[in-house]
């Protein structure tokens, strides 16, 4: 099949699956609720518990879901190209220590225990360790995927040592963090979600802004530059877009690994190289494969749930080591 | 990173000579160091002792409970830094030498995880004993190595390769330690917790000598193997990057470097760092060209031993040792990477 | 692992036997604390000043007076809960330390910290603080490690974490020799469930319960249902119809459920849920009761979902408080259908 009719037919596919999933993440759940009920307390709504249950508890979840899985599927294919390295993704650059140390400090030291409260740390800890890492792991001649992975390692360790310091003298604080470093999507009301949401729309924005760009950045600097592209402010607005993205999906599910880095790779092999199609379908399969870990994670251990962070990392540390050994793929 | 050849090989005069004893004198000030540093852990502690009684104690002339404080929690301690700590720096520069690489680290390519997932689950799964623990651990890191190793094998084992393997191993298991821990009532959680920061808080002799015996077989064991090496030394990044053939000495010294890792691991929970740091600045301390074995084994005993008294005696609170090694060498790795990295890799 | 004299009988004999020896007292400790003879000697001769209780780590000699005591792990507040004045202590959390009577706090704050949790203990700071018995509940992790030592330092008594409640809380007295306190608290505990026994049985007797919970440790949107801890005694001493984990299995509470499990709570005739002092739904706890699906549960709306304060559940004080609680709350109950 030709690329172009391929794309366009994916997309469609890919919009399918997602719709379909969402009907059954409103469907799914530790208990049992029948279909009729879920249509009920959607489109004829009243005071019945099990309706509450749909509308206060599975409806925001899948919301949740949507938005913090689309967020990080571009996070992660917006790492990849500007670093040029197909094995980046926030959770191996440290973004998540960098949450993790925030929140434990605002638990464990200033006894902060809502999360609509250490939101904020986790958002401010992602950015901080964002940039952190990518100024450590930028050379002159661009970035190297080594540097870039140790830089990530060694802010990770770091942060990660600190954060059991606290964590060890106070068993509060590492009682509460214990459940955050899971990574869940779990109980999230939906305002915690607001705030954070125009955060997300300008930095899709902008993401989509510099795809064009970037474009030209995997072709090597110098090439970029003939090609008139300005090289720093593509970064710098990239940089931007994608702290803003790791930050505010950390903040709201702590801990999610492994989605940002598998989406990427599947939007490549449908939509091929060119970076703006990669991100828009970043965009729709990512909450899909979310929502996907998110129901097994339901469904496995009932009564009790694991929380989507386990998941996704179970499924997504073989895939990383297939790529790894596609030569092709990790361009090594 | 630059590992040229070593400058201790000067067969055909390729090299230029350099000073054949600068090894030997770096080592023997590393060693007085260490001595000084142990006889400074010897005396400090909350519990007030004289030097005098230190002294007394240690030559058998002290009986009772200064005796105990002083030869039986004070030494098996200092000891057990030392000789850990040596164990970890050769077990870095073992994995320095063969991936070139110095990301290829226990404490970043997983078999640490690997022991802490075998250690939680004879904690919260078969609630066992603590040398069970440490058996556990042992298994837990090996399997750990091995799986990574084999799943990173394909037509030889590349450096980068083997540690993304690392990476999404170690990656997995964190979520799988955080799930066991999520499942454990707090009381278990946090004796999981303390062990896994890494800790010489109440090593005793029979721990010392145990993990030591092992640690002196495998150190011997690794000083044998290391003698092909010198011939196998490749010179360039170039070289390293078209993958390393296996040989038998490669695969026996593997073992022995993750097996060192592991020992230490099982005896007193994850020492991180001090195998990735001990082997660079050796490396800078004696001026060789490539990474040497023992350089980076004093500097570890040294390293360690430091580490354990800024955790004792700095903070607030007492630390595992774990932790202070972790923002030590991190904050060194940082430092690599501002200067050399930049430029090399 | 769990001690043994648990029997009521076991421990009426175990405090007339303290009783008679208190009157025999003599002074255990060596007090003159000169390095030199800061061995403690553990070299089992029986002086009058001795006598010797059962404990997870053997039959161990202490001294019939303590004075000076260390409480390592969960011993600390059940000890200063009877009154107990420790010269160590290891860090209990805030959320206990919230919780405490101020005299108890300041029993607490007054004791040297020996350390942190996870058995995390400072042995030289513990012996420099020259103590005469040293009372220890933790992993049994820990005490492989660290066991023997606190054992060279002075008499150590160990419990493992098993340990039934009443029983920790009598051999604890004594240990720490304040049976006094205990009698006095234990016939007051036993005063109080007679009396809402009483006053309730019928209401008790075909009344379905479940206690519900969240702690701050709680992942977001998920509670759990309480069946170790304050409603334990609920369900043993009162006889209350609560729900419980099927032998052998993990406790119910070590499971947390999603919140859309809330609805699932319309099968009981009543909700017991924890509040504070002053009966608003704790911290924790206020995310469920926020939820429209929790003011929509029918027990909710009839008033049948009833606040409980519950500060503790390890020694007799917070306990005593829990059951105030629970009788108030069982009291509300009985104008209802």
């Amino acid at each position: 099949m030709p690329r172009p009719r391929r794309r366009v037919l994916g997309l469609v596919l890919a919009l399918v699956v997602l719709t379909a999933l969402l009907t059954l993440s409103v469907m799914i759940g530790s208990t049992a609720i029948a279909p009729s009920v879920v249509w009920h307390a959607l489109f004829d709504p009243s005071a019945h518990p099990d309706q509450f249950a749909i509308r206060d508890f599975r409806l925001p979840r899948t919301i949740v879901g949507l938005v913090v899985g689309a967020v990080l599927g571009l996070s992660g294919a917006l790492i990849q190209a500007l670093v040029r390295n197909p094995l980046a993704d926030p959770g191996v650059l440290g973004v998540h220590a960098g949450s993790s140390f925030a929140v434990t400090v605002a638990v464990g030291v200033l006894g902060v225990r809502e999360a609509r409260g250490y939101m904020w740390f986790a958002f401010a800890g992602a950015l901080v360790v964002t940039l952190l890492v990518l100024a450590l792991g930028s050379t002159r001649k661009g970035s190297s995927p080594v540097v870039m992975v140790l830089a990530g390692v060694c802010v990770g360790a770091v942060l990660g040592g600190a954060r059991e310091a606290i964590q060890l003298t106070d068993p509060d604080a590492f009682d509460a963090m214990r459940y955050w470093n899971a990574g869940s999507i779990t109980g999230r009301p939906l305002d915690v979600l607001w705030p954070v949401l125009p955060f997300f729309a300008v930095a899709a924005v902008l993401a989509f802004a510099v795809s064009g760009p970037l474009n030209a950045l995997a072709l090597g600097d110098e090439l970029a530059r003939a090609q008139g592209v300005r090289l720093a402010r593509t970064r710098v607005i990239a940089v931007l877009a994608l702290t803003l993205l790791a930050g505010g999906a950390t903040a709201i599910a702590g801990p999610v690994g492994f989605i940002g880095l598998m989406v990427p790779h599947v939007a490549r092999w449908i939509a091929g190289p060119d970076q703006r199609w990669i991100f828009a379908y970043s965009v729709l399969l990512a909450p899909s494969l979310l929502l996907v870990s998110d129901i097994l994670g339901r469904v496995v251990m009932r009564p009790g749930e694991i929380p989507v962070g386990i998941v996704t990392a179970f499924v997504g540390a073989p895939v990383l080591v297939v790529l790894v050994r596609r030569r092709k793929a990790s361009g090594l | 990173m630059d590992f040229g050849r070593r400058a201790l090989v000067l067969r055909r005069g390729r090299i230029a000579v350099r000073l054949p004893w600068r090894p030997v004198v770096v080592c023997a000030v590393l060693a007085a160091a260490g001595a000084g540093m142990a006889v400074l852990a010897l005396m400090t502690g909350s519990y007030a002792l004289s030097p005098g009684q230190v002294l007394s104690a240690l030559t058998g002339r002290e009986t009772g409970f200064v005796q105990e404080v002083v030869v039986e929690w004070r030494l098996p301690r200092v000891v057990a830094a030392l000789v850990f700590g040596a164990a970890l720096g050769v077990s870095g520069a073992i994995f320095q030498l063969l991936l070139r690489n110095p990301l290829a680290d226990p404490g970043i390519m997983g078999f640490t995880q690997g022991s802490y997932t075998g250690a939680l689950i004879v904690i919260l799964v078969v609630d066992g004993t603590y040398t069970q623990l440490a058996g556990g651990a042992l298994l837990g890191g090996m399997a750990t190595a091995v799986a990574v190793y084999v799943l990173a094998y394909r037509r030889g084992v590349k450096g980068f390769r083997l540690i993304v393997v690392g990476i999404a191993a170690s990656a997995m298991l964190d979520s799988l330690n955080t799930w066991l821990i999520l499942k454990a009532d707090l009381d278990q959680a946090m004796s999981a917790a303390a062990w896994g920061a890494g800790s010489l808080n109440g090593v005793s002799w029979n721990q010392v000598l145990a993990g030591g015996t092992c640690i002196a077989v495998l150190l011997l064991t690794a000083g044998a193997l290391s003698r092909p090496l010198r011939q196998m030394q490749l010179g360039d990044d170039a070289a390293a990057s078209h993958g390393i053939r296996v040989s038998p000495a490669r695969l026996g010294l593997i073992l022995v470097g993750v097996a060192l890792t592991a020992t230490v691991t099982a005896a007193s929970g994850p020492i991180l760092f001090v195998s990735l740091v001990a082997p660079q600045i050796g490396r800078r301390l004696a001026r060789s060209a490539g990474i040497t074995l023992v350089p980076a084994a004093f500097v570890g005993a040294l390293l360690c031993l430091a580490s354990d008294h800024l955790a004792q005696h700095a903070a607030p609170t007492p630390l595992p040792v774990g932790i202070v090694t972790v923002v030590l060498g991190g904050g060194y790795l940082g430092y690599l990477l501002f200067t050399e990295a930049r430029r090399r890799l | 692992m769990s001690s043994t004299l648990t029997t009521k009988r076991g421990l009426a004999v175990a405090a007339a036997l303290m009783s008679a020896s208190l009157l025999l007292t003599a002074c255990g400790g060596d007090g003159d604390g000169a390095a030199d003879t800061a061995a403690a000697d553990t070299g089992g001769e029986k002086s009058a000043g001795t006598r010797s209780v059962k404990a997870a780590n053997g039959t161990v000699e202490i001294p019939a007076a303590p004075r000076r005591i260390v409480t390592i792990g969960n011993t600390g507040l059940p000890f200063i809960d009877l009154g107990g004045k420790p010269v160590g202590v290891t860090e209990v959390s805030d959320s206990d330390l919230a919780v405490l009577p101020k005299e108890q706090k300041a029993a607490y704050e007054a004791a040297e910290v020996v350390g942190g949790s996870g058995g995390d203990v400072d042995l030289e700071k513990l012996a420099a603080l020259e103590p005469d018995l040293i009372l220890v509940q933790f992993h049994s992790n820990d005490w492989d490690k660290v066991g023997k030592r606190l054992e060279s330092i002075a008499p150590t008594v160990l419990w493992g974490l098993d340990t039934e409640w009443k029983a920790f809380a009598g051999e604890i007295a004594t240990a720490g020799n304040v049976t006094d306190e205990l009698g006095r608290q234990k016939a007051e505990f036993e005063k109080k469930v007679a009396a809402i026994k009483e006053t309730y049985g019928k209401t008790i007797g075909d009344t379905t319960f479940v206690d519900v919970s969240r702690g701050d440790w709680s992942d977001p949107g998920t509670f759990y249902i309480a069946d170790i801890g304050c409603s334990e005694i609920a369900r043993d001493d009162i006889g209350l119809d609560l729900p419980e984990a099927a032998e052998g299995k993990d406790p119910l509470a070590y499971e947390s459920l999603p919140f859309e499990r809330i609805t699932g709570l319309s099968k009981y005739d009543v909700i017991t849920y924890p509040v504070d002092a002053e009966g608003r739904p704790t911290e924790p706890f206020v995310p469920v009761t926020e939820t429209s699906t929790w003011k929509a549960l029918p027990t909710v709306t009839s008033g049948r979902a009833l606040g409980v304060f519950c500060p503790g559940n390890n020694s007799y004080g917070p306990v005593l408080q829990y059951l105030d609680s629970l009788d108030g709350a069982l009291a509300t109950l009985a104008g209802k259908p």
